[in-house]
């Protein structure tokens, strides 16, 4: 994560890196960042780039569990910043290897843009997505339908979830695709 | 003369690195929590870190950041956070699952070192009962959990890692006053730097003043909450204007409080405005340099 600037900057730092470290803020050490920051700074300048103990860790006994599919009210957390989703509500579900959120509202920059934001995670293969789908100028989105339950667990995550516009119109949220579709001849949307 | 040996190796070091200064760095994922129960929340996060340990570009340290979620007082002495599946976990629950992260990358590991960060937001604090009083004592304890984090990793010889906190401090989610107290209980108890990866939201997009955010929050409520104390930045930049926005922050920060505001890096995300390099380049470009090689990514 750190870098250098300069070989100016690799001389104001010396003092504050010790040998065979990892990493530190070159930049903390070559400006002046306030003075309560400066021994967890130096910590970071002391971490190594090897463990001394090379015995491995025992892995978790249990392999993680299904959540029930379910739905987020608007005071559960939600992991997506304003700027991009002003959030009215969400759903969630996971089979214990792949996790599916659904979180419903409107474009964080103009709120006439009706959007969802999808987090998938794969657990298996380490790999996180997170994509943003417009629906036009519907005004905010809402969750209105979604599978529900333990018997939903698998089956949810591709299966449809049903939004409301602001103006009441309904829309569906394909999982498969991630493409919303006006209701009731999934036409589409431009 | 081993000091005198350790600087050379040092600079040697610094002086490598120092050759590629200015590139855009790989990005490296931070991660959503969700479980519906502690033992779910350990076997994510072991994933997560051996995950993180077997992607790790390069050879310096990386930030991996793990999201709790929402920081909350669970009973009269217990604090921990209410995760995005909206299951309440408590701060013994959290260690437990960062200490699985360490061993995670611990078995993984193959390169460069790793800063784990107990993540969690400011999101509706006062809405869910907690007082000013209460959000102090939840970043008192967030930082005391990343200190036995990193007597955990201490004991184990994961000499490749270290441990620090994180928040995600939207202005739009908590007022000031009581966002601020998070910062305030991490200095308290002192051991964890405290990385804002939150935004700038509805600030200036240009000038140097103490212009007016969202939610009743002013440009230096931002500059503290990302630089006093322990705070350092990584913000989101998801857009132009988030970029524009930080940029004012630290401009305030430099012309008004003591210290030289940086950038340990940004955070960024798939799916938006702006792809993660571009996110980064665009703030690096509007800060003169004064941007580390820290990318955290949501979605990467």
């Amino acid at each position: 994560m750190f870098r250098l600037l300069s070989v100016r900057a690799v001389a104001a730092t010396l003092a504050v890196v010790a040998a065979g470290a990892g990493g530190g803020f070159a930049l903390a050490g070559s400006i002046s960042s306030p003075a309560q920051k400066a021994a967890a700074l130096n910590r970071l300048a002391t971490v190594a780039t090897t463990d001394s103990s090379t015995a491995p860790a025992p892995a978790p006994a249990s392999a993680p569990q299904p959540i029930p599919a379910q739905m987020l009210s608007a005071d559960a957390p939600m992991p997506i910043a304003p700027a991009i989703l002003r959030a009215r509500n969400g759903w969630l579900v996971s089979d214990g290897k792949t996790l599916v959120a659904v979180y419903a509202g409107a474009a964080g920059n103009d709120p006439s843009v009706g959007r969802v934001v999808i987090v998938r995670q794969n657990l298996a293969a380490g790999k996180q997505s997170v994509r943003a789908i417009d629906a036009g100028s519907t005004g905010e989105l809402t969750v209105t339908a979604a599978p529900l339950g333990r018997a939903a667990e698998a089956s949810a995550l591709t299966g449809s979830l049903r939004l409301r516009t602001a103006g009441g119109r309904l829309l569906t949220l394909d999982l498969g695709t991630s493409r919303i579709s006006r209701e009731p001849h999934g036409t589409p949307l431009p | 003369m081993r000091l005198l040996a350790g600087a050379v190796a040092a600079a040697a070091a610094l002086l490598s690195s120092a050759a590629v200064a200015g590139a855009t760095p790989n990005p490296v994922t931070a991660w959503y929590m969700y479980g519906s129960a502690a033992s779910d929340l350990k076997s994510y996060a072991y994933a997560h870190g051996c995950d993180f340990a077997q992607a790790q570009p390069g050879t310096s340290m990386r930030v991996l950041l793990l999201d709790f979620g929402a920081a909350r007082k669970l009973d009269s002495s217990t604090w921990g956070a209410v995760d995005f599946s909206n299951t309440r976990f408590s701060n013994a629950d959290i260690l437990s699952a960062l200490e699985r992260a360490a061993d995670g990358y611990h078995n993984c590991h193959a390169r460069g070192s790793v800063d784990i960060a107990y993540g969690n937001s400011n999101y509706h604090l006062s809405g869910s009962g907690m007082s000013s009083t209460d959000a102090w004592w939840a970043g008192f304890h967030q930082s005391e959990r990343s200190e036995d984090l990193a007597d955990y990793q201490s004991s184990k010889g994961y000499t490749s890692q270290t441990s620090d906190a994180a928040s995600d401090m939207e202005p739009s989610w908590e007022s000031p006053s009581v966002t601020k107290q998070l910062v305030s209980g991490d200095l308290a108890q002192g051991w964890a730097l405290y990385y804002d990866f939150g935004s700038a939201d509805g600030c200036p997009q240009s000038g140097s003043a103490d212009g007016a955010c969202n939610n009743g929050w002013h440009v230096s409520d931002v500059g503290y909450v990302s630089y006093a104390a322990l705070a350092l930045p990584l913000p989101e930049i998801y857009y132009m204007a988030n970029a524009n926005q930080w940029t004012v922050v630290r401009k305030w920060w430099n012309a008004n409080a003591q210290g030289t505001y940086f950038f340990p890096g940004i955070t960024a995300s798939t799916g938006v405005g702006l792809t993660p390099a571009a996110s980064w380049n665009t703030l690096n470009s509007l800060n003169n340099g004064l941007v580390e090689s820290e990318l955290a990514c949501f979605g990467c």
